[in-house]
């Protein structure tokens, strides 16, 4: 999502042809994330520079060993840039072209964690077979699933999923060599149905994993939800039809009951009349930290099975896109050192919440102050960042990213002037064209002025997994959120750009030989 | 750790300092034999559980009580009577005021680098307040602790208040606690004076000399026609006060002055309150409804009305531009806790790491707070009703402003759980006794070794790396219970299941920082070396080498 991602190439020999009077400018091209530079040989003073935003359509050819490159600009000048090597030519076209949207639309989570996945293991693959949204309306139009499975048994597993939402990827964890995966309930009703395509793509990813590797099913509901669930036609994995698989029931709240949780929240922290020595218990009454506390542990769970059990994990609850998203991307968190970056972190969000169809739009209609209601509001993205929180709390070094960026993606996810959290899946914001009308709320958070606000200055890469303690008197309320009212912020804030200071003024010294001695002794 | 199970083979080393348990061999299995480590002097009971008939496991064995915050058990085999011999060792040994035993600190024989008692010396420490004044004096009436006891013998006091008006005020005060001075504000000169509660009575005796006193203090400030007097108490305390011959100053014997009270509840009512945060904490940590439970202890409610009183304090010198005068009953428990608050909220000098301990110093431990009586050092009278973590709770509103201002102070967390520590360990002198007359007659600063040696040896692993240093900002916490929080690192720091990043990665991070700057000072020192060698071979000047020298010095 930085523009440096979209860069394929930097540099490539290359000759401008401005119109047919101007004489040829031969040099090096570079590319930069805002600029196209050309600089004569041998190296001449005056460069040639072109502002990527000014291009309006690009045209690319290949002849031999050469490429031509037709820049059509947005203020109506025609620029043919002429490269040596067909790979530079095409590498070059591709950069401008991601460029110079000068948007983070561009930028692909899916395919470039497949990547990732395809460096560690051949067992997944991606697949387009929801190319046109139609074995699942709120998943993206690729996904990464076992290799040993192929689109018309995806299909037919879809069927047997609620809302299509068939076991998908979440996570790979190079390390135990076993996979994190998120569906939706299966479709077993009171007759109790079974899926043999469904089955064969669970047990494909106990094959694909490390030998001899069992599975879990964490069910974010508990038992007997699970259970009642078949009379509307939903239900859990039974024990029989998948071999290998273990089942455990970790009810987390969500929909009204959460949404009320935060509204209960909100009042309190509100509420400056209220007898101050009864606030511990109205907090506790409200239950937001015991929510917390439920879905930090069932990450934890998830997470445990991966890394200690060398298990894979597959997590649902009925729907598949709300707990269930908590429980994943919190437990990558947790487990994976790049997901704790600035990118890695905005990947996950993009990832795991955006694309992976959590409702933003139907969740997150209403704060909790609106006294209009509809059943489908609920805290359950503000739950997941409140998690993340705590945990950068108790580790205070290893997010790359502070409170500022949380409080953030809090705001933008219930207002934003960015289109990231429009809609409810990315059918919706393919039908919206939000790709093409708005702006990418990445984008916008990576301008550097913004960085210092949301960056956290002590980060220090740790390689290890983050193992929070969940007990109640580890967790606290985020104040710098619920208390925002009541809280001067600048003290945060101030304290926030002192610890900058300081560690910027480290930093330069690391970067100079020469730094502060001791004062000289009397 | 609150119960060991059947270990009998463990080997118990009771030195005369501290219980350590080393089961490293029956436990070498685990990732870390832990070595259970206890100063004696933090052990408040020992008790045998279980007799020769006990049945079943870990019915059999010895029970203790600690003073902070957990309890041991250990459960034993009954053959061999073993534990006759263990339990006297350890009664003995924990509680040596019963055997006519000297405290381990007089036996103590550590060295450090620096002498923490040379770090207090009331007269600096008034000369860096700019005492004594027009207005303020420093006497020595109580040099030989005859006006007062458990007073310090230096005293400042108003210029105009001669020491026969002190005498005959210190009649009408409390233990003769008079009114004297603990802090003046640089700018405005408005002062915050303490004392103990005049001696009123039933019959609401006055006196008229305590009415001109008070007056006199007043008038060393011309800015504000009243002096305000702050009662730590509840009112109703107060007022019940007078039964025994307490009471507090009333509106008809002391014209100009306003009286108000701070709520502020007494020993027993603190002690109890900590009972009760031990129960929810140890063994077991309440899990269902934790912050309800939390809730029923009132620990964090006693907390903020502590800090709201200093708060009160504070802004009254600062903003209201008034004397303020402040006492409870006796005036060495509620009253320590609020002044020196105020102070710290007050004056950053305290704020650094040899301002606290002057601060502790100072308002604490020579105005007579008494630490003999409040911990029971070597006592074996665990129930005793003088007991009170009043100092405990100072340090935890210490440490909820430190949560408020992370850079305020130049200490960190370790250094006030070090505090308390050492509160209880007996190893040093510096909390032992309840006053200082009764100090000098023990000779505790020749034969005993200070907290602040062993502090100020080791500056650098109680700093806090975000401390900005400023002058005369004064910080008024929030003392709200939404911005309150349990001191979970050191109440509940026995509890293995609260993790605990150790040592605090914030700090090893800094210290990482410190140490790559030590290097590149080093090897520029290096870099000089062989410059000013190079200089010194060539340069046919002989001047140029001690020119280089200051000028890259002034370069960093």
């Amino acid at each position: 999502m930085e523009f440096s991602e979209l860069i394929r190439t930097r540099q490539a020999q290359a000759e401008l042809l401005s119109g047919p009077e101007a004489p040829a400018l031969r040099g090096t091209l570079c590319v930069t994330g805002h600029h196209l530079l050309l600089s004569p040989k041998p190296q001449a003073t005056d460069l040639w520079l072109l502002l990527l935003r000014s291009v309006d359509s690009i045209e690319k050819r290949v002849a031999g060993d050469s490429g031509t490159i037709t820049l059509r600009c947005k203020d109506l000048r025609v620029l043919q840039l002429r490269i040596e090597g067909v790979e530079a030519t095409l590498d070059v076209a591709r950069s401008i072209e991601g460029l110079r949207l000068g948007d983070a639309w561009h930028f692909h989570p899916l395919e470039s964690y497949y990547k990732r996945v395809a460096l560690e293991t051949d067992a997944w693959r991606l697949s387009e077979v929801n190319e046109d949204f139609s074995l699942c309306p709120s998943y993206p139009r690729v996904v990464i699933v076992p290799r040993a499975v192929d689109d018309a048994a995806l299909a037919r597993s879809a069927r047997f999923r609620q809302g299509g939402r068939f076991p998908v990827l979440s996570y790979h964890h190079a390390r135990s060599g076993t996979a994190l995966l998120r569906s939706s309930q299966p479709l077993i009703g009171p007759k109790k149905l079974r899926c043999a395509e469904d089955e064969e793509l669970l047990g494909a990813v106990l094959a694909g994993a490390r030998p001899g590797a069992q599975g879990f099913i964490v069910d974010t509901r508990s038992a007997q939800t699970a259970k009642q669930a078949r009379m509307t036609g939903g239900g859990t994995e039974s024990k029989a039809a998948y071999p290998g698989w273990k089942r455990l029931h970790r009810p987390l709240e969500r929909g009204r009951h959460l949404q009320e949780s935060f509204v209960r929240l909100v009042e309190a922290c509100g509420d400056l009349e209220q007898s101050m020595d009864q606030w511990l218990s109205r907090l506790d009454s409200c239950r937001w930290l015991a929510h917390v506390q439920e879905a930090l542990s069932t990450a934890c769970l998830a997470a445990q099975g991966m890394e200690r059990e060398g298990a894979c994990v597959l997590v649902h609850g009925a729907e598949g896109m709300d707990s269930t998203l908590l429980v994943t991307s919190l437990a990558q968190l947790i487990l994976d050192p790049l997901s704790r970056t600035m990118a890695g972190f905005q990947e996950l969000v993009e990832r795991e919440w955006i694309q992976a169809g959590h409702p933003f739009q139907l969740r997150c209609a209403h704060s909790a102050f609106s006294h209009a209601r509809s059943k489908h509001e609920a805290p359950t993205f503000l739950l997941f960042l409140d998690c993340v929180w705590q945990l950068g709390r108790q580790f205070p070094l290893s997010l790359e990213f502070g409170e500022g960026l949380l409080l953030a993606l809090f705001e933008h996810a219930y207002a934003s002037p960015f289109g990231t959290f429009l809609c409810n899946s990315e059918k919706e914001r393919c039908l919206c064209e939000v790709r093409t009308q708005t702006h990418s709320l990445w984008s916008g958070l990576n301008q550097s002025k913004e960085q210092r606000k949301l960056r956290n200055p002590l980060y220090v890469l740790n390689p290890s997994a983050l193992w929070p303690s969940v007990e109640p008197q580890s967790l606290r309320l985020w104040q710098g959120l619920f208390l925002r009212q009541t809280r001067p912020p600048e003290r945060s804030e101030e304290v926030w750009e002192k610890v900058w200071q300081i560690v910027t003024d480290e930093k330069t010294e690391d970067s100079r030989p020469v730094v502060s001695a001791p004062e000289p002794q009397p | 750790m609150s119960l060991l199970r059947g270990l009998p083979e463990m080997e118990l080393i009771v030195i005369l300092v501290r219980l350590f348990l080393d089961f490293q061999e029956k436990l070498a299995l685990l990732d870390s034999a832990p070595i259970l480590d206890v100063p004696l002097g933090v052990i408040s009971r020992i008790e045998k559980m279980g007799g020769a008939t006990s049945r079943g496991e870990n019915s059999y064995g010895l029970d203790i009580t600690c003073k902070d915050m957990r309890n041991l058990r250990f459960a034993l085999k009954q053959e061999g009577h073993s534990r006759r011999d263990m339990f006297e060792i350890l009664t003995r040994y924990a509680f040596p005021l019963a055997h006519s035993l000297p405290i381990f600190a007089f036996l103590n024989e550590e060295r450090f680098n620096m002498d923490g008692w040379m770090v207090y010396n009331p007269v600096e420490e008034y000369r860096r307040q700019g005492l004594p004044n027009h207005h303020w004096r420093i006497t020595f009436i109580n040099k030989c602790y005859e006006l007062c006891d458990t007073y310090p013998a230096l005293l400042v006091v108003p210029f105009r208040a001669t020491d026969e008006d002190l005498k005959r005020v210190a009649t009408f005060r409390s233990r003769n606690r008079i009114p004297v001075l603990s802090w003046i504000h640089p700018e405005n000169k408005t002062v915050i004076v303490r004392c103990s509660q005049p001696l009123v009575g039933m019959s609401g005796k006055r006196n008229k000399d305590d009415e001109k006193y008070l007056d006199v203090i007043r008038e060393t400030n011309r800015q504000i026609s009243k002096l305000t007097i702050y009662d730590a108490r509840p009112n109703v305390n107060a007022v019940a006060n007078k039964a025994t011959g307490g009471g507090y100053e009333s509106d008809d014997a002391y014209h100009n002055t306003e009286l108000f009270f701070l709520d502020i509840h007494n020993i027993h009512v603190m002690r109890e309150s900590l009972k009760k945060v031990k129960d929810i904490v140890y063994p077991n940590v309440e899990e269902s409804h934790w912050l309800s439970s939390l809730e029923s202890t009132h620990w964090l409610e006693h907390i903020k009305l502590v800090l709201t009183g200093a708060i009160q304090v504070a802004d009254k010198v600062s903003s209201g531009k008034s004397s303020v005068l402040v006492h409870c009953s006796d005036g060495w428990d509620r009253t320590a806790q609020l002044t020196s608050l105020a102070m710290l909220m007050l004056d950053s000098f305290y704020r650094s790491i040899e301002g606290f301990e002057i601060l502790v110093q100072k308002e604490w431990i020579s105005f007579g707070h008494k630490f003999a009586s409040r911990i029971g050092h070597g006592d074996k009278n665990h129930a005793d009703a003088d007991r009170s973590p009043i100092f405990l709770q100072f340090i935890d509103c210490v440490w909820q402003m430190s949560k408020q201002f992370p850079t305020a102070f130049e200490f960190n967390e370790r250094f006030l759980i070090t505090i308390l520590d050492h509160l209880y360990s007996c190893r040093f002198g510096t909390f032992l006794y309840n006053c200082e007359s009764a100090r000098e007659r023990q000779k505790v600063t020749e034969r005993t070794v200070s907290l602040w040696s062993l502090i100020n040896s080791n500056k650098d692993t109680f700093r806090n790396p975000f401390y900005t240093k400023e002058i005369n900002r004064v910080l008024y916490p929030v003392a709200s219970m939404r911005h309150l929080e349990l001191w979970v690192n050191y109440y509940i720091r026995w509890n293995p299941r609260i993790k605990q990043q150790q040592p605090n990665p914030v700090e090893q991070r800094y210290m990482e920082l410190l140490a790559l700057r030590d290097e590149y000072i080093k090897r520029l020192e290096e870099l000089q070396l062989t410059n000013s060698a190079k200089l010194s071979d060539s340069s046919t000047s002989p001047s140029s080498p001690s020119q280089m020298l200051p000028h890259v010095q002034t370069h960093f």
